[in-house]
């Protein structure tokens, strides 16, 4: 420990018993707790305890304290814990009486034992439990703990503890008691123990029969504990004595199939899962039968979960897997039968055709339609994405049950059947479904459907796109769907443009996307442009794409979104000129043979928007097309890099937006490397230095640079108040340092350059003036202040940030201590 | 029985982190979703893995709802939406949305770019998740669905803060986030229609105290830049962009114009346009004062307050600047700090909360030596505080003074447990110390049976100004909730049992009928509500639980008969005539029968007319007959006497009553089994 944190603990510790000082914040406590438990791992704790012996009487002063504090004695029984958990210094808390002649006694059992705050009025705060058992954690790490927690009668109390109040108490309890069975299970113990666990240790079979009485119990909290305990054992223990416990236990569990209504289902699908998962489950065939007998004894919703599970394990057996996927496609056989107008193509697999339990599922509520519906989707769609996912793949039956769930909702659907009616009242405008259908819908396009099929899915996406019933959510998913739908689909047969099929829906698309784009949602104008932006991305050379983009009125409304009064929707409108201008698209009234025209008009409203926007977001996206415009090399940039350079530096270096700032050193960070060559690794930290560049070349560059004021940007953003743009800019003129200076070589020869006026410069700014500009700048004066400073130096400085000093131990036992006295209002204080 | 169920992930008994699960009506929603600004790692957030157990969070979750912009009620949000993956619906006031992504950005720019943090939320996060929000205007009833509705309410505090009710069926719950129940200089009283809900669900922070006078404080805080400025000195007040910031800015501006000071007030940079941007918005939700003068005179448009440039720091005299951030842990207030920290001329006023680990922590609680950047900074108080400062220290030569003086928005303890007009069955204290929370529930408590005494309130180990208060305090609690005042620690369940109350209707006829026979006051606690309640024909009124047969029985009187009949999902009360006739069913007779054996060995009609002579004598008030068949009948009670069988010297009297006589009936059986008196 620092001698300075150990010279600053006796006081501390004080504070902490003194019942008349008030504590300062939990958080304090815990970042205390977090330092101790760091200290505790590098090194022995005895020794620790030894050298500062105001730990174990701050231990001995909580305990004896009348009415100790919730707060302080939570953290003294996690510290305790801490400490014991190295087994020397276990010993040494078990016997060793306090320095204080008024302080006897073995501790750990008084902290711990039922002597202890167990049965203190302090027991009914949630956080003395919650430490008690946090406590336990830490210290049960060996032989002797294990003993102690049988000697202290301490399995009894996390037993009781199970069903706490508290989730958080409860849920830790639980955890303790997997971790206490693991525990036991070690060593003399572990191998291949009998199942009747006559040779297991002692501490193991008390919780075995516990989690066994508690599976026979007809209270569903004892049951939903017991699964939960055995959930979390089968998932971390993988040890050979769990197989015994799993064949000891699972006839009870297998009772619970019996029981109706299944009690705690939810967890029993996660308990079951969890042994499947684990190697028991590849060695118990009888399982398999378990999970079968569960899909079909569970609701539909609760099958779910377990149907999913099933079909993510790696081996299984395919029966098993048939039953599952037929358990998931239960409810879109249902949708796709009440859609039926008359009968129709081949529906699901067999097993899968919508059975009665799923109906009534469907008849008995709104809300369990709706549940039932959603958490279908959700996970066909997470099925959808997997390696091992169900093949063949119901691709066509799937599309068709989305478009119709999609229909319903939407109210275009006309069923004839009882429960089409009662489907389209229940889902008519239930944005909940659209939005799991919409998801379901765009990860489907992955695979491929007969045309007639896929000409439905752009039809209702279309009529999504269109509805002014859509709500800004859906839309946004509608979008998101149309634009994977759109990238998915196949080029025509030359391979360089859009299929006949595609280039029809663009033109139904483009007057709807300019409909949004006037929105009076943000939202959907904003979606509109994002759509918008990827689409051109993509696209923007396809010649189909081109011609429709510009025969619409889009790439104009796009440019009048540039004034948008939402700054998300100028910031999405910037993108987007940007990404349309890249690809010749942003002006429609002059063909390419002109496009210069257009193109430096947009460059000027960007650079206004970049000068004059009151918010961030407009900005920081002006300084990202800005920067892809110069790594794309783009024709209006090139044709005067400097001015280009030059007007954007000026812009940024006097943003208010720290990342602008930083934005702009990345953009000269380009176009140094334009100029000079990539560094040998982007990597800012790499020790690798980028190689010279020649001497005739840097001297040119040089004078660019100047031209361009980079050195005046840089070096003032050096000292930015803050840290990301020095850091930025301290690595810019690293890389530049190198490349100017050959690797060991000496300086170029000649006469002294004046560096007085950057110096006194660079002075002032670090004082932080930041008033004076520089003006005209010699490149060797420049570089010879450049080679004086000790970038390096301020490189690891800026490193280390100011949370060096924040986050220390020093720093927070000094803020707790200097806390004694003034806390009061400042505590009750908020944001 | 219906309950509802109140979880708190966060803010349960602490501040920060709000975040508290309401599970009502078979709904569940969260209120709130901040983070703590005391932690850098994961414990900044709530713990969602204990909603994450319930299956897919959308499908757990109803919706999200936003109380105001802080971010330890919004900080979380983002990577709530975004990266545990709810994908409902977020329900917040429209100046809240807006004002969220920047204070989101900002807090995004400290954990990531100054901690470099990796697995943060990102920009287009934040904007993604702005996208899910639906925002909410004031009093406009919002149905989340079918059965779950939301309105939000007027909560002052800061711009757009509001309070939430949330109903399901008959049961509501009150939330009201951060709310302040005085009006300020840009913000109105927090404000809430006249509501009984089964539960309010309030913050606490200020749970044990009446705080001082607000012109007080406001006074000395006045008095301070004045002095400091007026010696030629410059003042630093760190502040967060957007909140307290105004409040103290309207300040300065009318005691500048007032007093004609020259001396130059700065905003920090950017700030004062986006703030006055998003004041003038949302000009509504100012107080009433502002929204009348803005026409001839927006009181964001200062005129003595500029946007400050960072070269303003070095000029000579006086000023005043309002920097970022409120902490003092990085960018433009801690350069200005440390520019300014060396002269004794120079005052930094702290107006809120600092966590530990900032500059502005260290310097609230005393510390002389801090460590920036390499470069040591030494403040070193050697004066004792002035009386009239609330913490820290004070300075003589060579360092700058330091002040705090809390602006913050809060309700104290008069407003905690009642919020306005709002009549709660049940009250759960949030946002607050535990401690604290149960003080407040003792006085309360003893309140109800009689107001403490002067001082007494000091005996719950609060030794700042306790004393003074209790007073007050009584005052407040005047009126505190109906049935239990809560609070629970974060992870802790509080359920409560709720009695459903179901709109009934009934004809003004069969109202005035019964109110005439006085019926309606005997069960005036019967369904949870009084009997004034009852209205006629379209008026709800209260019923018993529901029976799912379709009409139930209710306690009868003699002559009354009235029941409730339930016909497309409306319950209406009406004479058992008429809900017969509706139903379309015949009045069914019950018939309880008893068997009465007698010694008597003469004739079975000589016996029945004994019969008929001592139930006359004994039964005076009502109607006994005999009749030819010679029966024997006492209201609807009907005595025939038989022969025995098997014993000809006893008499089988056969009685049956219907089972509106049943008291009747069992009266006159026990009294036929003490047998005949003798014939005289």
């Amino acid at each position: 420990m620092d001698p300075e944190c150990s010279r600053l603990l006796p006081a501390l510790c004080a504070v902490l018993v003194d019942p008349r000082q008030p504590v300062a914040d939990d958080t304090c406590l815990e970042k205390l707790l977090d330092w101790f438990k760091t200290v505790t791992e590098a090194g022995p704790s005895l020794l620790l305890l030894q050298e500062n012996p105001c730990l174990v009487e701050l231990l001995f002063r909580v305990l004896k304290a009348h009415d100790p504090r919730p707060r302080v004695l939570s953290f003294s029984l996690r510290l305790a814990g801490l400490f014991a958990a190295q087994e020397d210094c276990f010993q040494y808390l078990q016997v060793t009486p306090s320095s204080s002649v008024s302080q006897q006694g073995e501790l750990l059992p008084m902290l711990f034992g039922e002597s202890g705050p167990l049965g203190g009025a302090a027991w009914t705060a949630p956080t003395v439990r919650s430490g008690w058992l946090q406590g336990l954690r830490s210290l049960a790490q060996h032989p002797g703990a294990l003993r102690f927690l049988a000697d202290c009668g301490a399995v009894d109390t996390i037993f009781s503890l199970q069903g706490d109040s508290s989730l958080f108490v409860a849920s830790a309890a639980g955890q303790l008691l997997v971790h206490i069975l693991a525990l036991a299970m070690r060593g003399p113990a572990e191998g291949h123990p009998s199942p009747q666990g006559c040779d297991w240790p002692a501490c193991a079979q008390k919780i075995v029969c516990h989690v066994e009485d508690s599976l026979r119990s007809t209270a569903t909290p004892q049951v939903t504990q017991a699964l939960n305990v055995l959930t979390t054992t089968f998932g971390h223990c993988h040890s050979p004595w769990t197989q015994g416990l799993w064949v000891r236990l699972s006839p009870l569990v297998a009772c619970l199939l019996e029981k109706d209504p299944i009690p705690a289902s939810h967890s029993l699908v996660d308990l079951l899962l969890s042994v499947a998962r684990s190697p028991v489950g590849s060695s118990d065939c009888g399982l398999w039968e378990t999970l079968a007998q569960t899909l079909s004894h569970l609701s539909p919703t609760q099958a779910g979960p377990l149907a999913l599970g099933i079909l993510k394990l790696q081996d299984c057996p395919q029966a098993l897997k048939t039953q599952a996927f037929g358990v998931l496609l239960q409810p879109l056989a249902c949708v796709l039968k009440a859609a039926a107008q008359a009968p129709g193509p081949p529906g699901f697999p067999e097993g899968a055709t919508g059975d009665s339990i799923t109906v009534d599922t469907f008849l008995s509520s709104k809300s369990a339609c709706v549940g039932l519906l959603c958490q279908a989707l959700a996970h066909l769609e997470l099925l959808q994405l997997l390696p091992q996912r169900p093949s063949p793949w119901p691709q066509a039956p799937l599309l068709r049950a989305a478009v119709a769930i999609l229909r319903f909702c939407h109210g275009s659907a006309a069923p004839t059947s009882d429960v089409g009616g009662h489907l389209c009242a229940v889902l008519a405008g239930c944005v909940r479904v659209q939005r799991a259908a919409l998801d379901f819908l765009g990860t489907l396009s992955q695979g491929t459907g007969p045309q007639e099929l896929v000409t439905q899915v752009f039809a209702v996406l279309l009529e999504y796109l269109t509805s002014p019933d859509s709500s800004p959510m859906v839309l946004k998913k509608a979008f998101q769907a149309t634009l994977r739908w759109l990238l998915g689909s196949p080029k025509a047969p030359s391979c360089c443009d859009l299929d006949p099929h595609t280039q029809l829906f663009l033109g139904e698309l483009l007057p709807v996307l300019r409909k949004r784009l006037c929105s009076p949602c943000w939202e959907a104008r904003d979606s509109g442009l994002e759509f918008l932006t990827q689409v051109t991305r993509h696209w923007g050379g396809q010649a189909a794409f081109r011609h429709a983009l510009l025969a619409s009125e889009v790439p104009e409304l796009t440019g009048q979104l540039l004034r948008d009064p939402e700054s998300y929707v100028r910031a999405s409108a910037v993108t987007a000129t940007g990404q349309l201008s890249s690809w010749g698209l942003y002006a429609t009234p002059t063909g390419p043979e002109h496009p210069e025209v257009q193109q430096e008009s947009l460059f000027t409203e960007l650079l206004h928007i970049l000068s004059t926007d009151s918010e961030g977001f407009p900005r920081r996206a002006v300084m990202h097309v800005f920067t892809q415009w110069l790594k794309d090399g783009h024709a209006d940039v090139a044709e005067d890099l400097e001015q280009f350079v030059a007007r954007v530096l000026q812009a940024a270096s006097q943003d208010l937006d720290w990342e602008v700032r930083a934005q702009g050193l990345e953009l000269a960070l380009v176009f140094l490397e334009q100029l000079l060559g990539q560094p040998g690794s982007r990597c800012p930290y790499a020790v690798a230095l980028p190689e010279a560049a020649p001497p005739a070349t840097l001297a040119q560059v040089l004078q660019a640079l100047c031209r361009v004021q980079l050195f005046e940007f840089a070096l003032r953003a050096l000292f930015d108040c803050d840290r990301p743009v020095a850091q930025k800019s301290c690595d810019l003129l690293l890389f530049l340092k190198a490349k100017a200076t050959p690797c060991g070589g000496p300086q170029e020869a000649g006469a002294s350059p004046d560096v007085v006026s950057v110096e006194a410069a660079l002075q002032r700014w670090q004082a932080g003036e930041q008033g004076q500009p520089l003006g005209e700048l010699e490149p060797e004066a420049v570089m010879a202040v450049l080679r004086s400073m000790d970038l390096e130096g301020l490189r690891g400085m800026l490193a280390k940030s100011s949370d060096h000093m924040e986050k220390s131990p020093q720093s927070l036992l000094q803020d707790m201590l200097a806390t004694v006295g003034v806390l009061g209002e400042n505590e009750a204080d908020c944001y | 029985m219906p309950e509802i169920r109140v979880t708190p992930l966060g803010a349960g008994q602490d501040v920060g982190r709000s975040c508290i699960l309401v599970s009502i009506g078979g709904k569940n929603v969260m209120l709130d979703c901040g983070m703590h600004m005391g932690f850098s790692d994961d414990r900044r957030f709530p713990d969602f893995s204990y909603i994450t157990r319930n299956g897919r969070l959308t499908d757990f979750l109803d919706c999200v709802i936003i109380s105001h912009f802080h971010l330890d009620h919004c900080g979380a949000l983002p990577y709530f939406s975004e990266m545990v993956g709810y994908d409902g619906p977020i329900y917040m006031t429209q100046p809240t949305q807006a004002i969220c992504p920047i204070l989101l950005e900002d807090y995004r720019k400290i954990a990531v770019d100054k901690k470099g943090e990796a697995n943060f939320f990102t920009s287009q996060m934040i904007k993604d998740c702005m996208k899910k929000v639906v925002a909410v205007h004031l009093h406009q009833t919002v149905q989340v669905d079918d059965e779950l509705e939301i309105k939000a309410y007027y909560a002052g505090h800061v711009l757009g803060a509001a309070m939430f009710q949330i109903k399901v069926g008959s049961e509501s719950v009150v939330y009201t986030g951060d709310y302040n129940m005085t009006p300020d200089r840009h913000l109105g009283a927090a404000w809430i229609d006249k509501c009984r809900p089964n539960l309010l669900i309030t913050e606490s922070t200020y749970a044990t105290t009446i705080r001082d006078s607000k012109r007080c404080r406001e006074r000395d805080f006045l008095k301070k830049v004045h002095e400091t400025v007026e010696r030629g000195g410059k003042v630093l007040i760190p502040v967060f962009a957007l909140g307290r910031a105004q409040e103290l800015c309207i300040l300065l501006e009318t005691f500048w114009e007032r007093m004609d000071l020259k001396a130059p007030i700065y905003f920090s940079t950017g700030l004062t346009e986006k703030a006055n941007h998003y004041y003038k918005l949302f000009i509504p939700w100012t107080n009433q004062k502002i929204r009348k003068t803005f026409v001839q005179r927006n009181m964001f448009e200062f005129k003595h307050i500029k946007a400050f440039d960072r070269a303003f720091a070095d000029s000579p005299g006086p000023m005043v600047v309002f920097a970022t951030p409120g902490m003092l842990h990085a960018g433009q207030s801690l350069q200005i700090f440390r520019k300014w920290a060396g002269s004794e001329r120079n005052m930094v006023i702290m107006p809120g909360y600092c966590v530990q680990g900032t500059v502005g922590h260290k310097i609230l609680s005393g510390q002389r030596k801090l460590e920036m950047e390499g470069r040591q900074v030494v403040i070193t108080p050697t004066l004792p505080p002035p009386a009239l400062s609330h913490a820290c220290c004070d300075t003589a030569a060579g360092v700058m003074q330091v002040e705090y003086m809390s602006f913050s928005a809060h309700a104290d303890a008069r407003a905690s447990c009642s919020c306005g007009q709002a009549e709660p069955e049940n009250v759960l204290l949030v946002h607050g110390e535990a401690k604290k929370m149960s003080f407040l529930k003792q006085k309360i408590e003893q309140n109800s049976v009689g107001k403490p005494r002067r001082g007494r309130a000091c005996e719950g180990g609060f030794s700042r100004a306790c004393a003074d208060r209790a007073r007050h305090l009584a005052e407040a609690l005047s009126t505190p909730p109906r049935g239990q005042l809560l609070y629970a620690a974060n992870g802790e369940t509080v359920t409560l049992s709720t009695s459903p109350s179901i709109p009934v209707g009934i004809s003004l006829g069969l109202l005035k009928r019964e109110m005439a026979q006085g019926m309606w006051a005997g069960h005036a606690g019967w369904g949870g509500a009084a009997a004034g309640q009852v209205a006629p024909q379209t008026a709800p009124a209260p019923a018993p639980a529901p029976a799912s047969q379709g009409y139930s029985r209710m306690p009868r009187s003699p002559g009354s008969c009235r029941h409730p009949i339930m016909k497309d999902s409306n319950f209406r009360l009406v004479s058992s005539e008429q809900a017969l006739k509706e139903l379309g069913l015949a009045e069914h007779q019950l018939r309880f029968t008893c068997r009465v054996h007698l010694h008597d060995t003469r004739k079975e009609q000589e016996t029945a007319l004994r019969v008929y002579s001592h139930l006359k004598s004994v039964l005076k008030d009502h109607c006994v007959q005999h009749l030819p068949d010679g029966s024997v009948t006492v209201e609807s009670i009907l005595i025939q006497a038989a022969a025995h069988s098997e014993d000809p010297s006893t008499k089988v009297l056969l009685v049956s009553w219907t089972y509106q006589d049943e008291e009747l009936g069992s009266y006159l059986t026990s009294l036929l089994k003490k047998g005949l008196p003798q014939a005289s």
